[in-house]
């Protein structure tokens, strides 16, 4: 096609909007509507995200190992000693007991470098971030501080008299919390580990959150686009009712069917660009407005900052409405086109 | 080109055996047979039901027929494929009863939309549009607009445009239907003028008057069929 051509076309779309004006407005002001609740939509969701993933970030399972400490104060092992001194006395020279009746084999990690070791084998696993050793005595320091702030004279005993009843641990921490169940299937699977602290329900309900989150917001998104997507073909079906003489006129002089459509698409993507100028302007002021009011209100400056989001806002916007006005024009007047166009029949 | 008979005697109008019948069950046209030649100038006549309408949408390719066989302009149209149908009808120029202009637009405007439509540039536009308007009387109402022109004029204003693409052939659709006797003689006397530098002419009437005063091949259609087809201008 022409340059002219493609010119006049386009001026006829501009023009178009222009003699529809009325309902060109109420195309626009429904868009917008569409389009900052999607945008709200999306925002709501990078908050509570940003939320979810600093619960996430708390969120860590601590992993005791089969240390010392695990030999000497654990019941289960005790019942198994004697079968230990069973086996081993009849192939080589039974290792003599330490004070407290323990022996190398009752426990699988000797050394700090031992336990060290353990946490990259750990950290090698699908979803670990990061794994951190804490040693018995750490352990019991953090203990002490969390639980115990300002009563610790009460609980000296720990070290004093009875010693360190805690294990080594390894810190992990994990990216997804919707594969945490496997992955502390695969970390109880080292012979190494004693028990597993985690709080796996709190996990799943983050999980399950992320998910209905991303679902809903999904949905809205979908119905939204649909409802655009409708509103579109309606001013687009209004301005080709009103300019039925004309398509009559050029289809009678032979322009071709993609000719006679520029115009309308060209019309309903602009209506989709005006609208998604006008909601990022309009979504700016709104979440600016409601941010201010929850900071000040919460005391908080944690929440996700326009900035961040408005080029991909933009983006979408902009998307949609020149999806919807691309695809709502190009339905409408194809059907019109193949059904209803009318060359020679009185209008 | 698609669907084209490029031969040297190929007529402008060839229906072999055409036959309509709409989905309601209307048999509109049955069993047509009919050549018009390039340059030839025909009336077409009959009452009301006769299967005019469905005779010219036929030619224009905005129905198709259900048997037989058409040939317009050297197109073949029962089994042309429906992207080549506006390759067809810028080979003929269309004259509307109604005279189908646009309001808002003056009538240079008018004219030259016909041109925009299928891509003319420009120049091409103003320079075959003042030509088209000349040749109807109306060069100095150009800037005029529809609404403010008589009955006549707006349908010289349509016979320009119909002619502004150079077409080989016009089809005018009762052009005399709404304007008043001196006017009719005028418009068909330039269709006649047309005619003779070599356009070939088809105009739908219900003016017997006209018919015998101009003195052209007369079809007479009749129930779907045709039952005249008078080489004279008799249209009894």
């Amino acid at each position: 096609m022409k340059v002219g051509s493609m010119r006049y076309l386009a001026g006829e779309g501009v023009k178009n909007i222009w003699f529809n004006r009325l309902m060109s407005l109420a195309s626009v002001g429904v868009l917008v509507a569409c389009m900052v609740i999607i945008g709200l939509a999306m925002l709501i969701s990078e908050n509570v995200n940003k939320a979810i993933g600093k619960l996430e970030q708390q969120n860590v399972v601590m992993v005791y190992m089969k240390d010392y400490n695990w030999a000497l104060y654990s019941d289960k092992n005790t019942e198994e000693q004697p079968q230990t001194e069973e086996t081993t006395s009849a192939e080589e020279t039974p290792e003599q007991p330490d004070q407290n009746g323990i022996v190398s084999s009752d426990y699988k990690i000797h050394s700090e470098e031992e336990a060290k070791a353990f946490c990259d084998r750990i950290a090698k696993l699908d979803n670990v971030v990061s794994v951190e050793y804490v040693s018995s005595n750490d352990g019991l320091e953090t203990v002490k501080k969390s639980m115990l702030d300002g009563q610790e004279e009460y609980f000296s005993f720990l070290n004093d008299e009875y010693g360190n009843p805690l294990s080594c641990a390894a810190k992990v921490t994990m990216e997804d919390m919707a594969q945490f169940n496997k992955t502390i299937q695969e970390i109880e699977k080292f012979e190494e580990v004693d028990t597993i602290q985690s709080q796996g329900d709190l996990a799943e309900k983050i999980s399950s959150i992320k998910r209905g989150i991303t679902v809903a917001g999904l949905w809205i998104i979908a119905i939204l686009i649909l409802i655009a997507l409708i509103i579109v073909s309606n001013t687009i079906r209004v301005t080709m009712y009103n300019r039925k003489l004309e398509i009559s006129i050029m289809k009678a002089v032979g322009a071709t069917d993609s000719f006679i459509r520029i115009p309308f698409m060209v019309e309903g993507m602009l209506i989709g660009v005006i609208s998604a100028l006008v909601s990022e302007g309009l979504l700016y002021f709104c979440y600016r407005v409601a941010t201010e009011t929850i900071c000040t209100t919460l005391g908080t400056n944690d929440i996700v900052r326009y900035g961040d989001m408005v080029w991909i806002l933009l983006a979408i916007f902009l998307g949609i409405g020149i999806f919807a006005g691309f695809l709502g024009s190009f339905i409408i007047i194809g059907k019109y086109l193949r059904k209803e166009g009318s060359e020679f029949s009185a209008i | 080109m698609d669907n084209m008979i490029q031969t040297a005697e190929a007529p402008a109008i060839e229906f072999v055996g055409v036959s309509k019948t709409y989905p309601t069950g209307t048999n509109a046209l049955e069993d047509v047979n009919i050549r018009i030649n390039n340059g030839e100038f025909v009336f077409i006549v009959g009452k009301s039901g006769a299967g005019k309408s469905t005779f010219m949408k036929l030619i224009m390719r905005e129905e198709k027929a259900n048997t037989g066989r058409i040939t317009v302009n050297g197109f073949e149209l029962t089994s042309m494929h429906r992207s080549q149908i506006p390759k067809l009808r810028r080979t003929m120029g269309i004259v509307f009863q109604d005279f189908r202009l646009i309001p808002t637009m003056n009538v240079f405007d008018n004219v030259a939309f016909a041109m925009r439509v299928v891509g003319a540039s420009g120049r091409e536009v103003r320079r075959e549009v003042t030509r088209a308007l000349a040749k109807v009387g109306l060069g100095d109402k150009a800037r005029s607009m529809p609404l403010e022109l008589s009955g006549g004029e707006q349908q010289r204003v349509g016979l320009a445009r119909a002619l502004v693409n150079s077409p080989k052939l016009v089809i005018a659709d009762e052009p005399t239907g709404n304007v008043d006797p001196n006017m009719s003689y005028e418009i068909v006397s330039l269709l006649t003028e047309i005619n003779r530098r070599g356009t070939t002419v088809l105009m739908v009437t219900h003016d017997h008057n006209l018919v015998r005063d101009f003195q052209q091949r007369v079809i007479m259609l009749q129930d779907g069929r045709i039952v005249a087809d008078n080489p004279g201008g008799d249209d009894q």
